[in-house]
């Protein structure tokens, strides 16, 4: 569990953000890393999808992240795209020292743009750094594809904690900057904070009362 | 030459060795009594034993064997089911100590590993020969003790009994079962519910040779072919990934073994290949029939299985491959596109939930919480990453016994898991509550807690199992 501040409504913003990839990448150790400052050696796969959160400070806003960590296998992806739905960021990860991991990301857009709102943040993360004497996917390749494809971009290393932090924290600042570009009408958005359930939205939820009138942005 | 002695009786059919094990005063532990079980209520500060059965030999006709390996003998004695079914229902003219049978003579082979696993390679019931029970020798017992003690010595019997019968009734071996097995009896009765091993003892030693002849010709075709790369990667990363608390799995040894087990399933069920968590499910299996092989006191959970001739690893990797198919089979829906197996599953749960806890049910509501969110992983790895692979065993147990256990009897082990944290889930928000049930506090279950999981999970089934078809129609 992360800090206590978690379990109070303390935050003006609660992002939605999924956490995709190839099988093995190292999605679930960013989280852990991120949300417990934890790594595991002795991780198990993760079925289906699982969930962390950690509220963190943007531009003198607090930011809650809610993080889906989805199972990679092929199998899972119709249960698992159904949570891109209403997500307004995603961390991309590939293994910087399997390229097939890296040559798939094309996969996960696709998976993205096909199952996504249209406007979520995406940001593509080479996982693994401290694997540099592995390393079969250069950085200027992955830059330089990011810039085409309008991705953030990070190299991290959830077993080192190197960058894990700033990579979050980069789309979360970037999901923030969007939301407050969008003229997000604060203060229709100061009340308690939804039960966890709706969050902002970067097209309106039918169905949801709740993030309909909370989160009509774009 | 060495002269042995005892009886033939473990081999009798029927229930004629009701003797196995008895309770008795020290003194008379070594001489040769009648085998009637005796449970004689002993004074608080008696110490009694249990006794092995081999000093007490129900047939007199001792006899010398002239052939020095035992074991040799020991392998035709027990293959000869087939050819003189007749010799073994009459009375036994002959009868031989069975080395282990008493603690002096027991000596254990520094590896862990059984003395006689060509005998129980042929025929898991060969493994009876070396099991009476739990072996109690602790003193200061009281009454109560010695009681509980004897209801165990007699429930193994019993479940021996139904074991050695030439024509094993299944109902009867189901009703025994759900109640849990003996450890040393589950991998033959496991075998027995799935329906592995034949019923007929005739037909055991010719079938389980047959199968696993079919599966290394299978492991040999497949591995001769060029790997199916997508499938043969996923399992290569997840073997790793498999129980890596459990220094078992750590083992090179067992890894390639579930490698080869994994992939040549996934091969032969292209309709949905291997699926994250199956390699989870094939764990329980090769956990106990390993058991068969190893020496009791061994922890096999630390065992490095490398020390077991090949002979023996290829029949635990054999018999682990067809269990693992046949319980499979009755879930196969579950792994093929789109899970529908997994959705009907944690649809019947939350429809389960809102009749047997509805302000639990109302409160996940509120909370908007949704069913898939947290029973999915239930649903697609039976509940093995919520609650231990010794405890799962225990599950399984009762869960083989079941008509449907895997794919209906778990739902209601679903629904009282839930139920069982209805209190503190109903004061959570959305947020505790998913990161409770991905970790729910179930590290220190004992099979007590999962012997109440399952009767609480008897109750909703025969009180909803009907009725929820009846109002879904």
């Amino acid at each position: 569990m992360a800090e206590n501040d978690d379990y109070t409504y303390d935050y003006e913003y609660l992002f939605k953000i999924v956490l995709i990839g190839d099988s093995g990448v190292g999605k679930s150790n960013l989280l852990s890393r991120f949300t417990r400052n934890e790594f595991n050696l002795e991780s198990r796969s993760t079925i289906g999808v699982e969930f962390a959160t950690r509220t963190v400070e943007i531009d003198g806003k607090r930011v809650k992240a809610q993080i889906w960590d989805t199972a990679g296998q092929e199998r899972y992806r119709a249960i698992t795209s159904a949570y891109y739905r209403g997500a307004v960021g995603a961390l991309l990860v590939y293994d910087i020292s399997k390229s097939e991991s890296y040559e798939n990301v094309s996969k996960w857009l696709k998976e993205l743009k096909e199952n996504a709102d249209e406007n979520i943040v995406i940001e593509l993360v080479g996982n693994k750094s401290d694997l540099d004497h592995l390393r079969a996917v250069p950085t200027d390749e992955a830059k330089q594809f990011s810039v085409e494809n309008q991705l953030l971009f990070t190299e991290a290393s959830a077993l080192n904690a190197e960058n894990v932090d700033l990579s979050f924290q980069q789309l979360l600042k970037s999901i923030h900057d969007m939301v407050s570009k969008h003229q997000f009408d604060m203060t229709d958005y100061s009340g308690p904070k939804p039960s966890g359930g709706p969050t902002i939205s970067l097209t309106p939820t039918p169905g949801n009362e709740q993030s309909k009138n909370k989160s009509n942005c774009c | 030459m060495k002269v042995v002695g005892a009886s033939f009786s473990h081999l009798g059919l029927g229930n004629s060795d009701k003797s196995s094990s008895s309770v008795n005063l020290p003194s008379t532990s070594n001489s040769i009594k009648s085998s009637k079980p005796k449970i004689k209520p002993i004074g608080r500060n008696s110490s009694f034993k249990i006794e092995s059965p081999s000093s007490t030999p129900r047939h007199s006709d001792q006899y010398t064997d002239l052939d020095d390996d035992w074991d040799a003998d020991v392998g035709q004695g027990l293959s000869s089911t087939e050819s003189q079914p007749k010799f073994l229902q009459s009375k036994p003219s002959r009868s031989f100590d069975y080395p282990s049978l008493s603690k002096s003579n027991h000596k254990r082979s520094e590896s862990g590993v059984k003395k006689h696993v060509d005998g129980i390679i042929k025929d898991p019931a060969n493994s009876l020969y070396t099991l009476y029970g739990p072996n109690i020798t602790q003193e200061d017992k009281s009454i109560k003790e010695i009681e509980e003690l004897n209801a165990i010595v007699s429930k193994f019997n019993r479940f021996k009994a139904i074991i050695q019968d030439q024509n094993i009734n299944l109902v009867s071996l189901r009703k025994m079962a759900w109640n849990g097995i003996p450890s040393e009896l589950r991998p033959i009765s496991w075998q027995l519910l799935l329906g592995y091993l034949p019923t007929n003892s005739d037909r055991r030693v010719t079938q389980l040779s047959k199968k696993r002849q079919e599966y290394l010709g299978g492991i040999s075709q497949v591995f001769n072919d060029n790997k199916e790369p997508a499938t043969w990667h996923q399992i290569e990363i997840d073997i790793p990934r498999t129980n890596p608390h459990i220094k078992l799995y750590n083992y090179e040894c067992t890894q390639r073994s579930l490698e080869r087990i994994l992939y040549l399933w996934a091969v032969r069920h292209p309709a949905s290949g291997y699926v994250q968590g199956i390699n989870d499910l094939a764990t329980p299996f090769f956990q106990t029939f390993l058991s068969s092989y190893v020496e009791s006191d061994i922890d096999i959970e630390t065992f490095d299985p490398k020390v077991l001739p090949k002979q023996v690893l290829d029949a635990v990797e054999a018999d682990t491959f067809w269990c693992l198919t046949k319980l499979l089979d009755g879930i196969q829906d579950n792994y093929i596109h789109a899970q529908p197996g997994i959705i009907r599953q944690v649809n019947t749960l939350k429809d389960l939930i809102n009749r047997i806890d509805s302000s639990l049910y109302t409160h996940l509501e509120n909370e908007s919480i949704e069913f898939i969110q947290f029973s999915f992983r239930w649903m697609n790895c039976l509940l093995m990453r919520e609650i231990s692979v010794k405890n799962t065993i225990r599950m399984w147990d009762t869960y083989l016994s079941e008509t449907n256990g895997f794919s209906e009897f778990h739902i209601y082990v679903c629904a009282a898991f839930l139920v069982k944290w209805s209190d503190e889930l109903k004061a959570m928000d959305f947020q505790e509550i998913m990161m409770f049930l991905q970790n729910p506090p179930t590290k220190t279950w004992t099979e007590k807690d999962i012997e109440l999981l399952l009767s609480e999970a008897f109750i909703w089934q025969s009180l909803y199992k009907n009725a929820s078809a009846h109002l879904r129609a």
